[in-house]
């Protein structure tokens, strides 16, 4: 047992650290690891886990075609880890056979989540070879030619998660088409733009000939599109990459007639172009091709965003992790927390996400973009979709804008988290869409009862955004998917959390489909998603078990909605037998109401 | 003396405040005894703002502007309304952190008014403060003032009754006159034992017990077995505390108590440490982008991190170890204070209620003689020389907020609990923080001529507004992180005056009403 004066004076740590009984020891150390189906065990091994906080543990590692999973042998300490392969990014002997010294000869693992693991293993007779070459391959399987494992596994779930989202279905929730915007199947086999998706929504005045002649002037060919439109006044988002205007200033008729579409569409004065970027990246942009739109777009106006590059935010993201894996710097806890910029980066996302959607509902259409227009404009457009849309902030919602504005939009996710990939030092890699999920987690914190997910969801969105077992975040973009019928032989992660969406949800959440939401974009209001970055360390773990709690208050939750519906039902039942004009649209009473159909009842239907 | 010597302007018209949350408004500014009062002139909009002047910690005259500003805001004011004359603006500073700016037309009515608030905000006389005149009609001066005695303390703890006893030693407060009349010790030390061990103590206070464990009868404070000292100065305080007079237990005369010293700023530092958090806090500078360096230079969250460290400690010894513990910095009615009461809120659960928080604030702070007026005669804003002021009852809030904070099912009462005692104890109507201890509240009579705010605050309507609608009650010990990433900024109280905070205070107040409406029909 802890001395007393351990915990509060000291660094020691070990009051977290649960002791087991000797009991459990006698039983085989890895038969409680359940395996997913088609999970296969690799390797085992005797090894011993560094672990920063409670120092070298002896346990057994179990790696499988998924994870690596360790559990201590020793009585005192009882550690486990269950890492999934897809979020290893690198693997490294550490020591030689001569190495001196206690535990110098084993493997450093680094992580894409916020840790690093340390191993250590016996020196006699190659020990670390067999393990060291087996984890290398199932850990970067691309660079192995082996599959992923979304791709072996045999997991089967109630809810199919791939027919979340379907484009067309989403359109016209918007109240698309209309008399100013128009679906188009002109990229359905990805020819005008490969990296986005088939089903697009342009102004209606502009014919199919117009946007090829368009894509001619965008980068990559990904031209103005339809994101989101404001049902009342018309105002749109649309999103873009860079015009080629280059370093000769090459000018586009048909991409400035096409701009002035999108304004005329709403027929306000001036449409405002945000570029995400800061006003001298994008000069110098020129010099490869890029650059913005200048003075030759009339009715127009360009505002910068000052938000910096993947490379900027992956050192940042870097900075972080230094400061807080595997000891967190705690003399100088938020100074070092400052260097970082993390908080500051966080905070130019969300100025800029809050200036787009402040122009939209006051009635006035934008275009995003940045350079390639799927990292930054991605952030962009669907942080203020989520302030302007309260349907994105339910459960089914959010998923809907992930599907639509990352995945069918052509963020990299291959290449910025390197699904399988070995080369850890690639330059592509960058942390955009985690930077995204800070972004809403600080607008759920900062507006407890308007988002009908809870933070579980999050973390669980970014457990899985690296560990491959579904296909969700796999390949660039759509018709990458397609090549590899993603949909067709892969789980889609919304598959599983829909199917268990009572751990997903937010008790307090009250439905305001009016509602716009602007966060607090200043540094005062922003605080470090310590439940995230840091919850690998063992002193942040929750206080106390307030899950639980929730989910009570869930079903307490529920029964409210169940005795105020019968209530109504016996209230309009009675008004119905009073006489004619009593209300005959609500349901039959033999229908018991859904949660879910309630809340459908109180939103103003889109 | 008269307060009306002090007011030469009474009532000025046409006076424009600005306030935090609400946009400007233009009506009539009042200066009572004890109140500012301002009433908006569109009778419609029925606002008012009655603020104690107890609350002002400062007022600053800003230079004489011309109307022009003033025209700005109103753009529709009749050009009759003097427009040729002066105005002065007033920004009022108060102890709540609110910041108020007043426009009053006229330049002498301005001083006037400027100079009665300072007078009146500061009036070191405590029987002409408001608790002796407010008189609500809900409530009368015979209503029952306190929650407990130290006799009734000691009767409830029946488990104590073995080896300890309720000693009146200090009943009319000669041996030591910031104690209570009646104190709970050892049962084996007689009364002249006592006296001379208080001649021994800086003030008189000799150890007294504060805390009983009853699960493992340990004893906070006091105890004949072997324990521990926690010394609230470092070693090297201690030991220059013996130059003057003052010290610590020596190893040979106190064998078998192991000494822990653990550094717990104090006064003058405290102080100056709330100050600097408050300026940052107000900084309106558009770019904050030092903001975490300028919260981190204010040393704030690190108090914060010590005094939960050390009452962690206490309470490590306690129920941990089962040790008995001494507590004592130098005077003992400070940091002593504040980590046996934090100490208690982790072990005890009686203490997590409403009412046993309020009951353990009433014990460890106002009846155990912390000097609330000393301590809380200024705030961070004022520009008066430093005297006494500390922010040691401030402290202790927000340590219970952060625990609030970490353990959201654990406490049975809300966060607008602590900001309203945080509110409270600076400026009040009533009388539960007047004074500096009991012996001076006998004197002046405080239980028979105010009312008692914690008796208030337990009223149904009042209660129900400060209760954890998640609140759980919960057996075990609710050891808070004192890592630095697990601390936080009290936003609630420093950035109260914002948008956002407000807008969280209501999605608080939401949040409750919620759950006690789905429990009310679910169990109907």
């Amino acid at each position: 047992m802890a001395s007393p004066v351990s915990v509060y004076n000291s660094n020691v740590l070990d009051a977290h650290i649960s002791s087991t009984s000797r009991e459990s020891l006698k039983m085989e150390l890895l038969a409680d690891v359940t395996l997913l189906p088609g999970e296969e065990r690799i390797i085992d091994k005797d090894i011993i886990y560094i672990c920063p906080f409670s120092g070298a543990v002896k346990g057994k590692v179990l790696i499988t075609n998924y994870r690596l999973y360790f559990k201590s042998c020793d009585a005192d300490v009882a550690v486990t880890l269950d890492v999934p392969l897809g979020a290893i990014s690198r693997v490294e002997k550490m020591g030689g056979v001569s190495s001196r010294g206690e535990n110098s000869y084993g493997l450093d693992i680094t992580c894409k989540d916020m840790r690093n693991l340390r191993f250590a293993l016996k020196q006699e007779g190659h020990s670390r070879r067999d393990i060291f070459e087996l984890l290398f391959k199932h850990a970067f399987p691309i660079s192995h030619g082996l599959p992923l494992f979304a791709y072996v596994t045999q997991e089967k779930y109630e809810e199919n998660g791939w027919s979340v989202y379907r484009p067309v279905e989403e359109l016209r929730r918007q109240g698309l088409p209309n008399n100013k915007w128009r679906i188009t199947f002109i990229n359905k086999n990805y020819e005008l733009c490969d990296t986005y998706p088939a089903v697009l929504a342009v102004p209606f005045k502009c014919k199919e000939e117009d946007l090829r002649r368009v894509s001619s002037f965008r980068s990559r060919g990904r031209i103005p599109v339809l994101s989101w439109i404001h049902r009342e006044n018309r105002a749109a988002i649309a999103r873009c990459s860079q015009p080629l205007v280059g370093m000769s200033g090459k000018r586009n008729k048909d991409d400035e007639r096409y701009l002035d579409l999108i304004r005329d569409a709403n027929d306000t004065a001036k449409l405002t172009i945000y570029d995400a970027r800061p006003n001298v990246n994008a000069v110098a942009n020129k010099a490869t091709g890029g650059g913005y739109e200048g003075d030759e777009y009339h009715n127009a106006e360009l505002v910068f965003l000052d938000i910096h590059n993947i490379h900027v935010m992956r050192e940042s993201l870097k900075k972080l992790k230094d400061i807080v894996y595997p000891n967190v710097e705690e003399s100088h806890w938020l100074s070092s927390l400052e260097s970082t910029h993390w908080l500051e980066h966080i905070k130019l996302v969300l100025s800029g996400a809050i200036q787009v959607a402040d122009k939209v509902s006051s009635g006035n259409s934008v275009v995003v973009h940045c350079s390639d227009g799927w990292d930054r404009t991605a952030q962009l457009t669907s942080l203020a979709m989520l302030m302007l849309d309260s349907h994105y902030r339910t459960l089914k919602g959010l998923q809907v804008l992930i599907e639509k504005e990352w995945i069918s939009f052509g963020h990299k996710f291959t290449s910025r988290i390197g699904h399988g990939d070995k080369n850890h030092a690639d330059q592509d890699r960058s942390p955009i869409f985690v930077q995204f999920m800070d972004c809403v987690w600080q607008m759920s914190k900062q507006f407890p009862t308007a988002f009908e997910f809870n933070e579980r969801l999050l973390l669980t969105i970014l457990e899985h955004l690296y560990s491959c077992r579904f296909g969700t975040f796999l390949y660039n973009c759509e018709s990458a998917r397609e090549q590899n019928a993603l949909r067709q032989k892969t789980v889609s992660l919304w598959s599983l959390v829909n199917s268990k969406t009572e751990l997903y949800l937010n008790p307090f959440y009250t439905p305001e489909s009016g509602r716009v939401l602007y966060p607090v974009a200043s540094m005062r209001h922003l605080e470090l998603w310590v439940t995230y970055y840091i919850r690998w360390n063992p002193r942040i773990r929750q206080q106390s078990p307030v899950e639980q709690r929730y989910l009570e208050l869930l079903a307490l939750r529920d029964e409210y909605i169940k005795k105020l519906e019968e209530l109504r039902l016996s209230d309009s039942s009675r008004l119905a037998d009073d006489g004619p004009g009593g209300d005959t649209s609500s349901p039959s009473p033999a229908s018991s109401p859904t949660r879910q159909q309630h809340y459908t009842h109180l939103q103003t239907p889109f | 003396m008269e307060f009306s010597e002090h007011i030469k302007t009474a009532n000025v018209e046409d006076v424009v405040l600005q306030q935090p949350l609400h946009p400007p408004s233009k009506g009539t500014l009042c200066i009572t005894s004890h109140h500012l009062l301002f009433s908006d002139r569109e009778e419609r909009s029925g606002r008012q703002v009655l603020l104690l002047l107890r609350n002002i910690d400062a007022v600053e005259k800003s230079s004489v502007e011309n109307l022009v500003n003033y025209f700005g805001l109103f753009p529709n004011a009749g050009r009759s309304d003097r427009a040729t004359e002066s105005s002065g603006t007033l920004v009022i500073k108060c102890k709540d952190l609110r910041v108020l700016q007043l426009e009053i037309p006229g330049m002498e009515q301005c001083l006037n008014i400027a100079q009665s608030i300072e007078t009146l905000s500061c009036l070191d006389c405590v029987a002409e403060m408001y608790p002796f005149f407010y008189r609500p009609s809900n409530a009368s001066l015979r209503d029952q003032w306190g929650l407990s005695t130290p006799e009734r303390h000691y009767t409830e703890m029946e488990a104590l009754h073995g080896r300890w006893r309720l000693s009146t030693v200090n009943q009319d407060y000669s041996v030591c006159p910031s104690y209570p009349p009646a104190v709970i010790v050892p049962k084996a030390i007689g009364d002249d034992a006592l006296k001379k061990a208080a001649k021994f103590r800086q003030g008189g206070r000799f150890p007294v017990l504060c805390y009983y464990h009853r699960k493992n009868g340990t004893a906070a404070i006091e105890g004949s077995d072997k324990g521990y000292i926690i010394d609230t100065r470092s070693a090297q305080q201690a030991q220059q505390a013996r130059m003057m007079g003052g010290g610590f237990e020596s190893k040979s005369c106190y064998s078998g108590w192991k000494r822990l010293h653990r550094h717990m700023e104090r006064g003058k530092t405290l102080q100056e440490s709330l100050i600097k958090l408050v300026e940052a806090c107000g900084d309106k500078s558009p770019n904050m982008d030092r903001w975490l360096s300028k919260l981190e230079n204010s040393k704030w969250l690190s108090h914060v991190q010590t005094a939960l460290s050390t009452a962690g400690l206490l309470a490590e010894c306690v129920e941990r170890d089962g040790r008995s513990v001494l507590v004592h910095g130098s005077e003992g009615t400070g940091s002593t204070l504040l980590i046996s009461t934090l100490a208690q809120l982790i072990m005890d659960p009686s203490c997590r209620t409403l009412e046993g928080f309020l009951t353990l604030l009433e014990r460890e702070f106002v009846q155990a003689g912390h000097p609330f007026q000393q301590r809380c005669s200024h705030s961070a804003f004022s520009h008066a020389r430093l005297q006494q002021e500390c922010p040691v009852f401030l402290l202790l809030l927000d340590c219970v907020w952060q625990l609030w904070y970490q353990f959201p099912l654990a406490l049975g009462f809300s966060e607008a609990l602590l900001l309203r005692l945080a509110t409270e104890a600076y400026s009040s109507d009533y009388g539960t923080f007047l004074c500096n201890s009991d012996m001076e509240r006998c004197a002046l009579q405080v239980k028979g001529k105010t009312h008692c705010l914690f008796r208030v605050l337990l009223k149904p309507r009042e209660r129900e507004q400060y209760t954890n609608p998640l609140y759980e009650p919960n057996e075990l010990a609710i050891w808070p992180s004192v890592h630095p990433q697990s601390l936080q900024l009290w936003r609630g109280f420093f950035l109260r005056w914002t948008q956002q905070t407000h807008h969280l205070e209501l999605v608080q107040e939401d949040i409750r009403n919620m759950v006690i409406e789905w429990g009310k029909l679910a169990l109907s």
